[in-house]
């Protein structure tokens, strides 16, 4: 029973962090405790370059100072949506920089080896995908649409659910999973060698 | 596909990925947010100051009690009745208008820039000059002539008009600050608080008001508003510094702006001594006149004024750029926002020089990384090895001795330009002591923190560029110059190019 009630008694509790850090410095710097981790690790994912990220991880939570004291929502939820919307605009924002571009590929091109390596495995069948190491899948996801690739991330390196994606991603959850249906399957043509 | 959806997690849960977060970002970070969060708040000070539009025209906007309020703030306030405060203020003011001249500058900082207006008072000859840094020249004759002269640079046209009933401040018949401050204290409705106060570091006296704004909106916005505060000398009792902030029907503040004054010995004699060209065409659209266009060219000049002053732009010779633009680093909080184009001419009275060339330079880093001090004073400041000295991390200072006591109107300053970098805690400050203990007056200070512990600082940062920052002295006097600064976004050290400092000895300088 203890462990049923803390979790409502939790969550009210970040409620109304998320309503002080409007106004209170103090309850903005918890907030940002207990997010900058996990914008931090969603911008590695997104962006690969750890000194990119954590520029991205900076824009974003500058943002989220500058704006917090008009932001309308009331809930953790609220912000945690909110936040993780700003991190996914702004490292979309990034990879579509060229020069930015270049410069992330530039760190995954002496990966591209494994990559090859790695399409051959995946012509025997998804299950070949385990012997994909990261720089290699980052440079497959790399060739899907950068909207895409979030939802990639979200879904399956930050473990969201498809409500959660869509409240970040602003689109309906059946669409979330109808895409995301073929953004794998892309992505599985991709490590295959298939370009079409 | 759902094996597939279990197949891709599995894989991305055995992914080796390097993404534990550095504890020294997060902090540093951390840092940046609360600052980042203060700033939006004190004031929507900075950022709605920021949007603030001023109607009409440039010379229409308000003081502000910037610093002044924050270093009036530790001051206890005491009502001592709006007819003893008055009476005494009035002295100031009979005080502060015996002066030739008063020069009375005034910045804004509005949407990531920092504006300022230069108000040139003659109260003998009851004319004020209003020179905005786009070079927009306003002047008011409220004597027998009762003229106002516009000149708008881009037209390059010298209107000459009937004299309005409200002067630069939207206050009728008051066309400097201090008759402002006079004419709104003496309404029946307005209380005036009166105090002392610590004014870069000695106890002054402090005047403040709050009245509902007659006239100004911001951005569109009425003020409902007005806060005023003035800072006295206690000796001269003449006006040292004031400010105004404008407060919508909630109390938000909707701008804000801060003033300092100083009195010159002598000024302009016409609106061609403050950078009005003299081929601006003149237009004079007086229902009265009926000259001939030489008779308004005339009128536009008036007899020399005592000094023989006269305004000139600056010339500074500016090194080779070394990169195109102005990038900006978005990591950085409360950074200025590019001019997009180039810096405006700084208009100095004539005989000012680079007072700063070839003297001796000292620094709290004693052994510098790389290069000497003297290269701060040398004359080079192109962004090449060899022109710049390097400082060791944390807060340093470099110090640059003038040899005697001088007036000095712009310090501009070059760290390192090579690349568009935006150094930390940047304090300028001028004094007499070379241990910098008393008659400090800080003409630059983007320390929003307080890290140096001078002061929390209201300046933007700002990128190093080829044209360097150029900073308004406001003609503060004193014979040491000391410019701060705490790393930059690139790396923790600190460089210093060059360091300019414009002024005139004082002893060259004829007494008020």
């Amino acid at each position: 029973m203890v462990a049923l009630m803390a979790k409502p008694v939790e969550q009210t509790a970040y409620d109304d962090l998320v309503i002080l850090a409007k106004s209170q410095a103090a309850a903005l710097g918890r907030l940002y405790e207990l997010y900058y981790d996990r914008i931090f690790r969603f911008c590695v994912h997104r962006l690969f370059n750890r000194s990119v990220a954590e520029d991205v991880t900076s824009s974003v939570f500058l943002t989220v100072a500058r704006t917090m004291r008009e932001f309308k929502g009331q809930t953790e939820q609220d912000f945690r949506s909110w936040v993780y919307t700003i991190a996914a605009n702004q490292a979309n924002a990034h990879i579509r920089e060229t020069l930015r571009r270049q410069r992330l590929m530039g760190n995954v091109v002496d990966h591209r080896r494994d990559r090859l390596d790695a399409s051959e495995a995946a012509e025997q069948g998804p299950a070949a995908w385990s012997n994909l190491d990261w720089p290699a899948l980052y440079a497959a996801i790399q060739e899907l649409k950068p909207e895409h690739q979030t939802l990639l991330t979200l879904r399956f390196f930050e473990n969201m659910d498809y409500d959660e994606i869509a409240r970040i991603t602003q689109a309906r959850p059946a669409t979330i999973r109808v895409t995301l249906h073929r953004v794998l399957r892309r992505l599985h043509e991709v490590l295959r060698g298939d370009e079409s | 596909m759902s094996e597939n959806k279990r197949e891709f997690r599995k894989l991305v849960a055995g992914l080796r990925i390097d993404d534990q977060p550095d504890p020294a970002h997060r902090e540093r970070l951390r840092r940046q947010v609360l600052t980042a969060f203060e700033q939006t708040a004190a004031g929507a000070a900075r950022t709605n100051v920021v949007r603030a539009r001023f109607q009409p025209g440039p010379a229409a906007w308000l003081a502000v009690a910037a610093m002044v309020l924050i270093a009036a703030g530790a001051a206890v306030w005491t009502w001592v009745g709006s007819g003893e405060a008055a009476t005494d203020f009035d002295r100031v003011r009979l005080a502060t208008e015996d002066a030739s001249w008063m020069l009375a500058v005034a910045t804004r900082y509005t949407n990531g820039e920092a504006r300022t207006e230069r108000h040139w008072c003659n109260f003998a000859a009851k004319e004020t000059y209003v020179v905005s840094d786009d070079e927009t020249v306003v002047a008011f004759d409220y004597g027998p002539k009762q003229a106002k002269l516009a000149y708008s640079p881009r037209a390059r046209r010298l209107e000459i008009s009937e004299l309005p009933k409200a002067g630069p401040f939207g206050v009728e018949s008051a066309y400097t600050f201090v008759q402002t401050f006079a004419v709104l204290a003496a309404r029946d409705d307005v209380a005036m608080e009166k105090s002392q106060t610590e004014y870069e570091g000695r106890t002054v006296r402090a005047y403040g008001i709050e009245t509902s704004d007659p006239s100004s909106t911001i951005n569109g916005k009425p003020a409902a508003r007005i806060r005023m505060t003035v800072l006295a000398d206690p000796k001269t009792r003449r006006v040292l510094a004031a400010g105004v902030e404008h407060q919508d029907a909630e109390g938000n503040v909707l701008a804000r702006e801060d003033w300092v004054m100083s009195y010159p010995s002598s000024g302009p004699a016409s609106v061609y001594d403050v950078g009005v060209p003299r081929t601006a065409r003149v237009v004079d659209n007086r229902q009265s006149y009926r000259g001939t266009p030489g008779e308004t060219a005339a009128f536009t000049s008036t007899p020399s004024a005592r000094g023989d002053f006269r305004l000139e732009p600056l010339t500074i010779e500016l090194p080779k750029p070394a990169f195109k633009g102005t990038p900006q680093d978005e990591r950085t909080p409360n950074i200025e926002r590019p001019r997009g184009g180039p810096r405006p001419a700084f208009l100095a009275p004539a005989g000012t020089v680079n007072l700063a060339r070839g003297k001796p330079v000292s620094s709290s880093d004693r052994e510098p990384i790389a290069g000497s001090l003297d290269l701060v004073t040398d004359g080079d400041k192109e962004a090449v090895d060899g022109s710049w000295v390097e400082l060791g991390p944390q807060p340093q200072h470099i110090t640059i001795d003038l040899q005697e006591e001088c007036e000095i109107y712009a310090v501009v300053l070059w760290h390192h330009h090579r690349w568009p970098r935006a150094y930390s805690d940047v304090v300028v400050q001028i004094s007499d002591d070379r241990a910098f203990k008393k008659g400090v007056r800080t003409i630059f200070n983007n320390d929003a923190d307080n890290t140096l512990g001078l002061g929390a600082g209201r300046d933007l940062t700002y990128t190093e560029t080829y044209e360097g920052k150029l900073i308004d002295a406001k003609s503060a006097r004193g014979r040491y110059v000391r410019c701060y600064s705490n790393g930059n976004t690139h790396d923790e050290l600190n460089h210093y190019t060059e360091v300019e400092v414009y002024g005139r000895p004082v002893k060259s300088i004829k007494s008020n």
